[in-house]
């Protein structure tokens, strides 16, 4: 008997000290390392995805870039009335350094620039036929970031832009700082990544970015660089060639579940993926918003003709009875980018700039976008009339300051240059990185 | 009591009893004749909890007589009138009573307060106290008993020095933090490890509302023979990259040599929030926000524009002539209840000992909507099987019912209807709750909506124990734990931000962790002078946790709540992780002339969670003691009664980093229902566990035979490569690295004192006091940087996760603007109103630095009464809410009563500034809302009493006793908000505060039997 135990003890034993040594390789289940992640023609591809999803996410197109771009424009037209104090010091035009909404738009911006960045870099991984495509929509995705980046956090004076990093980071052990780059840089990259997606892409990419798309962007880019020529000529190229179409009615354009023939860009929301939260502050709780965080004021609604669709395109907020714009009462719906309808306006200002008729006359253009909404038509038209019908039909969708400060006019009593005017950089950023300088105003 | 222990005593008592039977039988022959007067007297000897006592020595004093108790405590003797009996018996105090004219004398004996024999448990093994080298803090179950809180640790509070038991808020569930000789690491957890009989305990928050649950509330107290706080690196080094922040040992009660007792307990409490505060009633809103909109618009402008605002908040109701003025505080906060029943049942043979238990508790909390049930059962069995082996099983389930509320950073959390005016009604007039308000309603919310959780945790292990010789032993330990977590939530439509026709959120978790322990023990005493000990062996651990849940939406009605309803399906995810650790370890204890003490201990650990190339660690300590009272020249002493000096250096390894920490990672994503990959996590091959170097200086002392007794020491904590989120620059492309980066000190004293008092027959007071002084301090960073996350800062030179805020300087008595402190280095006072000008600075630290506890137990004639205070000091409390709560009418949340001191012409000297609606006008977080939070509590005070044997034994009871008992019944502080130990559940930052739920002050009645 005692031999027995013994006997079964030791068995016990050398079990035990044996054999255990394999047990501590776990893996992880549900991610992939970064050497596996790179490595492959199909991840590359999956980054590519990925970069499509960081960029739509909340803090930038899913909707707060948009949100504090109106906010920051707006001097009578709509009112913030939500708790949320960072969009509130953006509406105050009184921004601390430390606004969670201005560094994650930051944040959001530089992980999808990575991103977008580790997809060029590894493109010689990508079977042929796709290589074209895939790195001409990696080189829209890091424009349209670099773009909007730069326009917020520019220097007052226009100099200073953003760090400008274009080669995709996975050693984190490297020094990770860079300076800021000179704004004309900045753009000149924008452009440049632009031209490159346009002569890589098709002609029709389904849901994802297409030629046309590259060269929305550019025309909007040339605009806000005051190249009216190539914005003219961009846009002209949209709109002739891109077999895109205003919808048939202004509401039309807007709280689609997929891309209206006017979308020549839209980020995708689903049911499972996606982010809008336009549809958070703009939409009261019925449609799955806050109640109305912002809501539009006389001064907005009177600049409205008569029996213009698009000023009747608003609702009572049933929780604080303020009015709200009808443009996001769908939770699920994709969040246009570049509309059709914009492209219209843009040729339309700078065929008058430049004294020009290319495509179409400038008053025809305008009312094209008034005859959808069926307002009075115009028969002529001056810039300003132009910039006002851009007003009326962009409102809310992320154009109202930098509309202002190109064209030099003034936001509640600031000039188009004031550096209250210009986004801080983040504390974090100022925190992290030795190299960056502060914008004047915020030091 | 582990079965080693018992054995241990076992023996003694065996040969004890042998000397004993001799000595009994030469005193009866030699004093037979003489004693005329003499008459036999009997009784009983029980301890405190009227368990009989076998084996208690009963001798005649200046006689040279005694007996032993029987097995079921009884005693027969012959005395005289007049003679001196004392009782006594190992690990308690001893008792002399007189013989008077009664012939049946029954005693019960208390437990030895100085402690100094007992035995505590230090892993793979116990060790008498009296010899041990390390800081091991014991508490028994008395300490923890009839304390009505749902959560273990709690019940801890106070009682053991250098131990901070900090409780996140006044919620039914809400996390506990222990930091055991303050804060080891800053990235890595700083909780301690839990053992419970040998099995690492789960200890991981599982719960998915942003809000954490406390794991380890699955825990009852009835169950539970004994905690023992592993403090220093010498006792924790056993449990090696897992012992940094200490090791907590919680061991389960188990059964005697003794004939089967019962035991019932029941107690029944009401409980309330420890404070409220004082917010503006309807007069005061509409006069402090129609100034503030006349200070902003203009008088016209602003009265009509408040106007219409007021109309809106009074929907439909009329607030001009205050028709509604809701306390929103009242509503959010309530009275909740303590319900409380154990029952257990113990006993044995000389072969078999069994204990089984069940508990039940029902605690409805103070915060509307938020409660807890908890059924709780257990059963250890030991068997001798012969005098080589011996086996056992322990087993418990339990059961944990949460209806659980919105963390403190949700619209819909309960308190935070204190942002609502008083002119918003809270229902309308069919009853329903009013959907018009400022904020959403959180009635709607508990009336169309739930969140619950329920957790099943079974733990159990089996053990089995060969000697092989006398002097060695291999034990060997099967431990498993289970903890599953099912979570389902239903947001009805008429909830607040519900437009999906209803939501549903289900989620189940399973974590189990499996721990397989081997090692021999080895013990002799060579020469009647070496005593030495060693204990060698593995343990392997393993921890599997599975995730998924799922969302749903559009419902056909509210009636169906369960995801099968739902008509699309949002959301999904399925997720497993493991870890795994391989460990080997080996101890040496040593004692020569029981006075000079040495300990070697050294555990190699694996883990599946470093990097491959820094996979294994290793972890030695050394320690060393000096029973100064045993040597010659102060054996005698008449007031020394015990001296020991001791020291320990040791390492330990802190793991809690997660699993695959160390590896740069791609996670899945979906565009469009497309999938993709994107980067989660930046790869740092270098990630290893953080090591903790502690250095600890002891003495304990003991004086008038014990009567006065403690223990003083010093120790020296330091945590290297302390691992933690370090900030990247944005434009990398990631926000953080984990990185092990910088050094942390920890240094300290802690002092007890134990007394008693009072030692008489039928009175005993007894006290015990710890104070203990932490000092905290970041000593390096990488480059020496600062790192800044929200309003703390850690920085070289300064404590831990300091408040790094602009400095608030006042109001200008001028124009009521508010002033901040420029701060600009080497500048004087200078001031500014424009925040962004103002530099941070560091202005105190979320972490106390003094912390105390004051016990007393009395009893006195069947009365017993005992109560704790604690103390904390150094620490204070930024409230995040405060930009809203106390802003001076910038927005129209409700504000706080003492917002009305505001200035309101020049001349006024305030802190508050003018009063101005969108103003921004002093709401910068600033240190305008950090306060210092010191605070003494009347932790727990127990009123009790014992009905007198001789009513109860008719009826056939062994005890009978009612006792009220009161937790946070007083509370001293200038601290201004809800209650100093009150802060943020939703994760935004330590010593942060926002809108978080007063503590729980409860009062119980309740009632012991033993039968």
């Amino acid at each position: 008997m005692k031999k027995l135990y013994n006997s079964i003890w030791m068995i016990a034993l050398v079990l035990c000290f044996s054999g255990c040594d394999d047990k501590l390789d776990l893996e992880p289940r549900q991610s992939i390392s970064v050497g596996t992640a790179i490595s492959s023609a199909e991840n590359v591809k999956n980054i590519l995805i990925g970069v499509y999803n960081e960029t739509g996410q909340s803090p930038s197109y899913g909707g707060y870039l948009q949100l504090l771009a109106d906010l920051y424009g707006t001097t009578d037209q709509i009112t913030w009335g939500g708790t949320f104090q960072p969009p509130r010091q953006v509406f105050n035009k009184n921004i601390f350094i430390d606004n969670g909404f201005v560094s994650d738009l930051w944040l959001n911006g530089y992980e999808a620039i990575n991103q977008a960045n580790l997809v060029l870099d590894y493109s010689d991984l990508l079977e042929e036929e796709d290589r074209d495509q895939v790195m001409g929509e990696a080189y829209f995705l890091r424009a349209l970031n670099y773009f909007d980046l730069n326009r917020f956090f520019m220097s007052p004076d226009g100099q200073i832009g953003v760090p400008l990093s274009l080669e995709g980071i996975i050693d984190y052990a490297q020094d990770l700082q860079i300076p800021r780059a000179s704004a004309s840089e900045v753009y000149s990259q924008v452009v440049s990544d632009l031209e490159m997606a346009y002569s890589l892409l098709p002609e029709d990419n389904g849901i994802f970015a297409d030629k046309y798309a590259a060269q929305a962007l550019l025309a909007r880019v040339y605009l806000q660089m005051g190249n009216y020529a190539g914005a003219r000529d961009a846009a002209d190229d949209v709109i002739q060639n891109s077999a895109h179409s205003l919808t048939s009615t202004f509401e039309d354009a807007f709280n689609n579940d997929v891309d209206s023939t006017e979308d020549v860009f839209a980020f995708q929301v689903t049911t499972q993926d996606g982010a809008n939260v336009l549809v958070t502050h703009y939409a009261d709780q019925t449609f799955g918003g806050r109640g109305g965080d912002v809501t539009v004021n006389e001064a907005y609604l009177e600049m409205f003709g008569e029996n213009d669709a698009r000023g009747d395109f608003f609702y009572t907020s049933a929780q604080n009875e303020g009015t709200l714009t009808g443009k996001y009462t769908n939770q699920y719906a994709n969040i246009s980018l570049l509309r059709l309808a914009e492209m219209y306006l843009i040729r339309a200002e700078a065929n008058l700039r430049e004294g020009t008729v290319i495509g179409a006359s400038p008053v025809e253009d305008v009312n094209k976008l008034r005859l959808r909404a069926g307002a009075d038509l115009l028969t002529e038209v001056t810039v300003e009339d132009v910039l006002k019908e851009r007003e009326l039909e962009l409102m809310f969708e992320g154009f109202l300051v930098f509309d202002y400060k190109r064209t030099g006019r003034e936001i509640a009593t600031l000039p188009a240059s004031s550096p209250k005017l210009s986004f801080p950089i983040p504390q974090r950023e100022i925190d992290a990185n030795d190299l960056l300088t502060q914008n004047p105003g915020y030091e | 009591m582990n079965n080693e222990d018992f054995y241990k005593k076992s023996t003694k008592y065996n040969m004890k009893k042998k000397l004993q039977l001799i000595c009994v039988l030469l005193f009866t022959m030699t004093v037979h004749f003489g004693y005329a007067q003499s008459k036999t007297v009997t009784g009983t000897v029980t301890d405190e909890n009227s368990l009989p006592l076998p084996g208690v020595n009963v001798i005649v004093q200046n006689a040279n007589r005694g007996t032993q108790t029987d097995f079921d405590g009884n005693y027969s003797i012959d005395v005289a009138q007049g003679d001196v009996l004392t009782f006594s018996y190992v690990g308690f105090t001893s008792q002399s009573i007189s013989v008077g004219p009664d012939d049946i004398i029954n005693v019960t004996l208390g437990e030895d307060a100085a402690q100094l024999d007992e035995v505590v448990v230090v892993g793979y093994g116990t060790q008498s106290k009296r010899t041990l080298t390390d800081n091991v803090a014991k508490l028994t179950s008395e300490d923890i008993e009839e304390v009505p809180v749902p959560s273990i640790q709690s019940t801890i509070a106070g009682k053991a020095a250098g131990v901070q038991i900090a409780p996140t808020n006044g919620k039914v569930e809400g996390g506990v933090n222990i930091r055991i000789r303050g804060i080891a690491s800053i990235g890595a957890g700083s909780e301690p490890l839990y053992v419970l009989d040998g099995v690492p305990l789960i200890n991981s928050n599982e719960s998915n509302n942003g809000s954490p649950t406390n794991p380890l509330l699955t825990l009852s107290a009835n169950e539970i023979a004994s905690i023992d706080i592993l403090k220093d690196a010498s006792a924790a080094a056993v449990y090696g990259s897992r012992g940094a922040n200490g090791v907590v040992i919680i061991t389960t009660k188990s059964g005697a040599n003794r004939p089967a007792t019962f035991s019932l307990n029941y107690s029944y409490g009401v409980s309330e929030p420890t404070n409220l505060r004082d917010w503006l009633n309807a007069d005061e809103y509409v006069e402090l926000f129609t100034e503030a909109a006349v200070n902003t618009f203009g008088q016209d402008e602003g009265v009509e524009y408040i106007n219409g605002i007021f109309d809106f908040l009074a929907d439909g109701t009329d607030w001009q002539n205050r028709e509604i003025d809701t306390d929103w505080q009242d509503l959010a906060l309530q009275n909740g209840h303590v319900q409380d029943a154990t029952f257990s049942m113990s006993g044995g043979n000389e072969k078999t000992t069994y204990f089984f238990s069940g508990a039940f508790n029902d605690t409805e909390g103070i915060v509307t909507g938020n409660e807890l049930e908890r059924i709780n059962a257990r059963v250890n069995v030991g068997h001798t099987f012969n005098e080589k082996f011996k086996a056992g099983m322990n087993l418990s389930f339990s059961r944990t019912n949460i209806d659980r509320i919105a963390n403190d950073n949700a619209f819909v959390t309960p308190l935070q209807a204190i942002a609502q005016p008083a002119l918003s009604p809270a229902y309308l007039e069919n009853g329903d709750p009013n959907p018009n308000t400022l904020y959403p309603n959180f009635l709607l919310q508990d009336k169309h909506s739930f969140y619950n959780t329920v957790i099943k945790r079974v733990l159990g292990r089996v053990f089995g124990e060969y000697r092989f010789l006398d002097n060695l032993k291999f034990n060997s330990d099967f431990g498993y734990d289970l903890y599953y977590q099912n979570e389902d939530s239903y947001t009805g439509r008429l909830a607040p931000f519900q437009s999906t026709n209803g939501e549903a959120y289900a989620s189940s978790v399973g974590t189990e962790s499996y721990v397989s322990s081997n090692y021999f023990t080895f013990s002799e005493v060579f020469n009647d002078i070496h005593d030495l000990e060693i204990v060698a062996g593995m343990e392997y651990n393993q921890s599997n946790r599975r995730f998924q849940d799922v969302t749903g939406i559009q419902f056909p009605t509210d009636d169906f709540q369960t995801i099968d309803s739902a008509a699309e399906i949002t959301s999904g995810s399925g997720a497993e992780s493991a870890n795994s650790f391989l460990s080997y370890f080996a101890r040496l204890t040593y004692s020569l002339y029981d006075k000079y003490l040495l300990k070697v201990s050294v555990r190699r650990d694996g883990s599946s969670r470093f990097g491959e190339d820094v996979r294994y660690g290793t972890f030695p300590a050394i320690s060393a003691g000096w029973i100064i009272s045993e040597e010659e020249f102060l054996r005698n002493s008449d007031v020394l009664s015990f001296l020991k000096l001791r020291a320990s250096y040791g390492e330990t390894g802190n793991a809690n980093i997660g699993d695959y920490a160390a590896l740069g990672l791609f996670g899945g994503i979906s565009y469009n229902q497309r999938p993709g990959i994107a980067p989660i996590q930046a790869a740092n091959p270098q990630l290893t566990w953080e090591s903790v170097k502690q250095t600890d200086i002891g003495l304990e002392y003991g004086f008038l035979n014990n009567r006065i007794s403690g223990e003083i020491d010093y120790y020296i904590k330091r945590s290297d490569g302390l691992i933690f989120s370090q900030p990247l620059p944005g434009t990398s492309g990631q926000a953080n690295i984990t990185k092990n980066i910088g050094l942390l000190e920890n240094k300290g004293i802690e002092f007890v004192l134990n007394t008693k008092n009072i030692q008489k027959e039928n009175f005993t007071w007894s006290t015990n006091f710890n104070i203990a002084k932490n000092n905290n301090e970041v000593k390096e960073l990488p480059n020496g940087d600062d790192v800044v996350s929200g309003q703390t800062i850690l920085r070289e030179g300064e404590s831990l996760s300091a408040f790094y805020l602009r400095e608030y300087a006042g109001v200008d008595p001028d124009n009521g603007d508010a002033l901040y402190y420029i701060n600009e280095e080497g500048g004087g006072r200078e001031t500014t109103t424009d925040p962004n000008e103002a530099n941070r600075v560091i202005l105190g630290q979320p972490y106390a630095d003094w912390i105390a506890g004051f016990t007393n137990n009395l009893y006195y004639k069947g009365v017993d009464f005992g109560f704790t205070f604690t103390g904390n000091w150094g620490a204070s409390i930024y409230n995040g809410g405060g930009i809203y709560q106390s802003a001076n009418a910038d927005y129209f949340d409700n504000q706080s009563a003492d917002q009305l001191d505001r200035w309101q012409q020049p001349g006024d000297i305030t802190n508050v500034p003018q009063a101005r609606l969108f103003g921004g006008n002093g709401t910068a977080t600033s240190s305008r809302y950090l306060q210092e939070a010191d605070f003494i509590r009347l932790r727990n005070l127990t009123l009790g009493y014992t009905i007198p044997d001789r009513f109860i034994q008719e009826v056939g009871l062994d005890k009978f006793r009612i006792y009220f008992t009161g937790i946070n019944l007083l509370t001293i502080t200038d601290y201004d908000g809800y209650d100093p130990e009150s802060t943020s559940d939703a994760g935004q930052g330590v010593g942060v505060t926002f809108y978080s739920a007063p503590a729980v002050q409860t009062m119980s009645l309740g009632l012991n039997i033993n039968f």
